[in-house]
């Protein structure tokens, strides 16, 4: 296959459900301050489940972030890797949590689940309807993007900050107002 | 008389609990609730009107495209914005497309288990099977070392304790009819359709980018480029590209699909008999085919009512109202209005039992749902009033499709008010539908080829030029049947935001008259052969592609559990 994507940074959640939406808010921050390398792509996968499938399989190592019931206080962050990425999808994950494990069954039934599977994410504190986050959760987000860049250096692909922002095409125009309009 | 809860119905999106009685092996009576609270309205109040769609496309992750449609012909409604030729030819395109593969992926992945028993189809002969597909269709994936292949790969993701979405099923229970043989074909087709539908909404990304939610939507058209010759846009490479994906969804309805359909609809004729529902059908239309005001459309819209098929009514959208008699919200002017969309308020008011509980009063307010009704009466919506309505009108090429599948099974037009009539229609509407979108994509081809390359009416883009106080709605046939939206701007700004959607119109609770909604009323009478493992509930609620999503909110979140069944 031609169109093989080295590393997935997938953003799972509802923006309009409050905390639910964090992971999304970190992909966009993430994609907004950083220039990611050749082979990482990074997108708001929304609650998209299912139809996430043709970005997933063709993914070699995957970064799921999302917001994650865990202990901890809102805001702490979590990563779970492995043997707890299945039961993480099916009792640990927001309200979407359904779709995420459709979508990695899925993978596995056509015989494509990614080589690795990271989720990380931050802690709820509300997912009540709602734009934007509880100031607990909004406050975490500068340090999950850090995760993800740690993580995304550590599997050999190091984002590199970016020192002014860039001209944007026409995609990304649309891509940028939608972002600001969800608060994003 | 045993009670049973469903609490959540799996396989659905969102959060759907059903209560029943069970009376000498039948259901006697049915509550259906949504324990989610929607409330997309609240959000968009106060915010800019071509802003809302951006919104309105989150509310759920399977229906993002048809909360966007609903929503940008609601605001053109509203401010007079007329969009171009292209931008009616996208959006059919895009509405087409998502209706095939949602069709697709709820009778494959959503629906076929409550039919096909997995853990029969692991002792199936795969010759047999092979036997079996050869005598049905000309599709070549069909030998005997194929099926054992596919038998192969999901024994061992039984044997590694992967079932995932398999897990959980009433697997050995004696509702399941099909032959061992019968059952690994339906599993094979599981996941060639899961193949297949990711490659088929391809067309969505070639629209869209490479963004999985698509955002070339814009009020008064579409901001995907249309030009011949040029890269960033449709051009004639991207029409070759729809042309291809277009053929190999006919390929696999028609090979795949349809004869899935209609073999696995001959075990379960019985399910012509049980889940008629409430009897009356509305549609609001879709795929408009010109420009004009009330353009004509390829699948029309009417209502019927009391099953009667000798004649279909005009759809009059000023008779649609709300009731909140059974729904955990106020309304201003007392809980006994019926409220039209375009009046609608939406102000939560939760009186129910603080979660977990057992059993829901239903004698009072019990659902998140409201209870829309039509000329006073419920009405279901979907791919079988689609069909209904289409039949009934002499759609051509709806009434051929209708005849074959009835002819093939040998039954009546009455079977089509059923649980079973609702699974075929569904299949039938796909046939329809990959019959036709190539027809969108021609179109467009051939504007583009006589320079027609419009895509948007900017001349009410800026609010300067809307009137100070507008109304508008917005009507869309979804996947799983008419969704509307309504909105009021003033000086610019959303003052007023109402959705009603396909779900609440059949998932609602019974209204200020006691009248159940169409899924209470299609459970009473469906039989229930153990309650410890109602399948057969499952069966008819499945029947009518339940998307609670667009709820929102989940308001148990004391973390879900897989499934739950309860029974005194």
């Amino acid at each position: 296959m031609t169109d093989r994507t080295a590393v997935l940074v997938l953003g799972l959640g509802n923006v309009v459900c409050t905390d639910d939406g964090a992971g999304i808010a970190a992909i966009h921050k993430l994609v907004r301050e950083y220039d990611l390398p050749e082979g990482v792509e990074a997108l708001d996968g929304g609650t998209l489940g299912l139809s996430l499938l043709p970005l997933v399989d063709r993914a070699d190592q995957v970064i799921l972030v999302d917001a994650i019931r865990a202990a901890g206080p809102p805001g702490t962050q979590v990563r779970i890797e492995g043997d707890e990425v299945a039961p993480a999808v099916y009792e640990r994950l927001s309200p979407h949590q359904i779709g995420v494990a459709d979508l990695l069954a899925g993978a596995s039934l056509i015989d494509r689940y990614p080589d690795r599977v990271i989720i990380l994410g931050v802690v709820p504190e509300s997912v009540d309807l709602g734009l934007g986050r509880t100031p607990a959760v909004e406050a975490s987000i500068p340090g999950l993007v850090e995760r993800v860049v740690e993580e995304l250096a550590a599997l050999g692909y190091p984002p590199v900050r970016r020192v002014r922002s860039e001209q944007h095409d026409e995609g990304n125009r649309i891509t940028d107002h939608v972002a600001r309009t969800l608060g994003l | 008389m045993t009670h049973i809860v469903v609490d959540p119905v799996t396989r659905i999106e969102g959060h759907l609990r059903i209560e029943a009685e069970v009376d000498g092996g039948k259901v006697a009576n049915a509550w259906s609730s949504s324990t989610m609270f929607r409330g997309i309205e609240i959000i968009l109040q106060g915010r800019d009107p071509r802003d809302a769609w951006a919104f309105t496309q989150r509310i759920c992750g399977v229906c993002t495209t048809v909360h966007a449609i609903a929503s940008i012909r609601a605001v053109e409604d509203a401010i007079g914005a007329k969009p171009p030729p292209n931008a009616r030819l996208l959006r059919n395109l895009i509405i087409a497309s998502q209706c095939i593969q949602d069709h697709v992926i709820h009778f494959y992945h959503l629906h076929a288990l409550d039919w096909v028993d997995i853990v029969s189809a692991l002792e199936a002969d795969p010759h047999e099977t092979s036997a079996l597909a050869q005598s049905i269709s000309d599709w070549p994936k069909s030998s005997a070392t194929y099926f054992k292949g596919i038998q192969d790969r999901v024994k061992s993701l039984v044997e590694r304790g992967q079932l995932g979405p398999f897990a959980n099923a009433y697997w050995g229970h004696s509702a399941y009819k099909l032959p061992a043989a019968a059952n690994l074909m339906a599993v094979a087709h599981y996941l060639e359709a899961l193949e297949w539908q990711r490659e088929f909404i391809k067309i969505h990304a070639i629209l869209g980018g490479k963004n999985p939610h698509l955002q070339s939507f814009l009020v008064g058209g579409m901001a995907t480029p249309v030009d011949p010759d040029a890269q960033a846009s449709l051009n004639i490479h991207t029409i070759a590209h729809f042309k291809k994906l277009i053929a190999g969804a006919q390929e696999f309805v028609s090979q795949v699909y349809v004869p899935d359909l209609l073999a696995v609809a001959s075990f379960y004729k019985d399910w012509a008999g049980y889940g008629a529902g409430v009897g009356n059908y509305m549609v609001y239309g879709e795929y408009p085919l010109d420009d004009e005001p009330s353009p004509e459309l390829y699948i029309p819209s009417g209502v019927i009512r009391n099953r009667d098929i000798s004649k279909v009514e005009e759809f009059d959208p000023s008779k649609i109202t709300e009731q909140i008699t059974h729904s955990w919200y106020d309304y201003e002017g007392g809980d006994g209005q019926a409220l039209h969309p375009s009046e609608g308020e939406t102000s939560p008011n939760y009186t129910g039992p603080e979660p977990p509980y057992q059993r829901l009063d239903t004698s009072r307010k019990y659902s998140w749902l409201k209870s829309p009704r039509y000329d006073g009466v419920p009405m279901e919506v979907g791919p079988l009033s689609r069909m209904l309505v289409s039949y009934v009108r002499g759609h051509e090429k709806v009434q051929g499709l209708v005849n074959h599948v009835l002819g093939t099974l040998g039954v009546g037009p009455e079977a089509l008010f059923s649980t079973l009539g609702r699974v075929a229609a569904r299949g039938i509407e796909t046939q329809v539908l990959v019959d036709k979108i190539g027809d969108f994509v021609d179109d467009l081809a051939s504007n583009m080829g006589s320079g027609e390359l419009r895509i948007h009416d900017n001349s009410k883009w800026e609010p300067s030029t809307w009137p100070d106080d507008c109304t508008g709605a917005g009507f869309h046939e979804a996947p799983r049947g008419a969704l509307g939206h309504w909105v009021r701007v003033q000086d610019g700004k959303i003052a007023r935001y109402q959705c009603v959607v396909p779900s609440t119109w059949n998932a609602g609770p019974r209204d200020s008259g006691g009248m159940p909604g169409p899924y209470e009323a299609a459970l009473v009478g469906t039989p229930v052969a153990d309650p410890e493992q109602p399948i057969e509930i499952l069966r008819t609620v499945h029947s009518f592609d339940p998307c609670m999503a667009c709820g929102v909110h989940v308001v148990d979140s004391g973390g879900r559990e897989v499934t739950r069944v309860k029974v005194r």
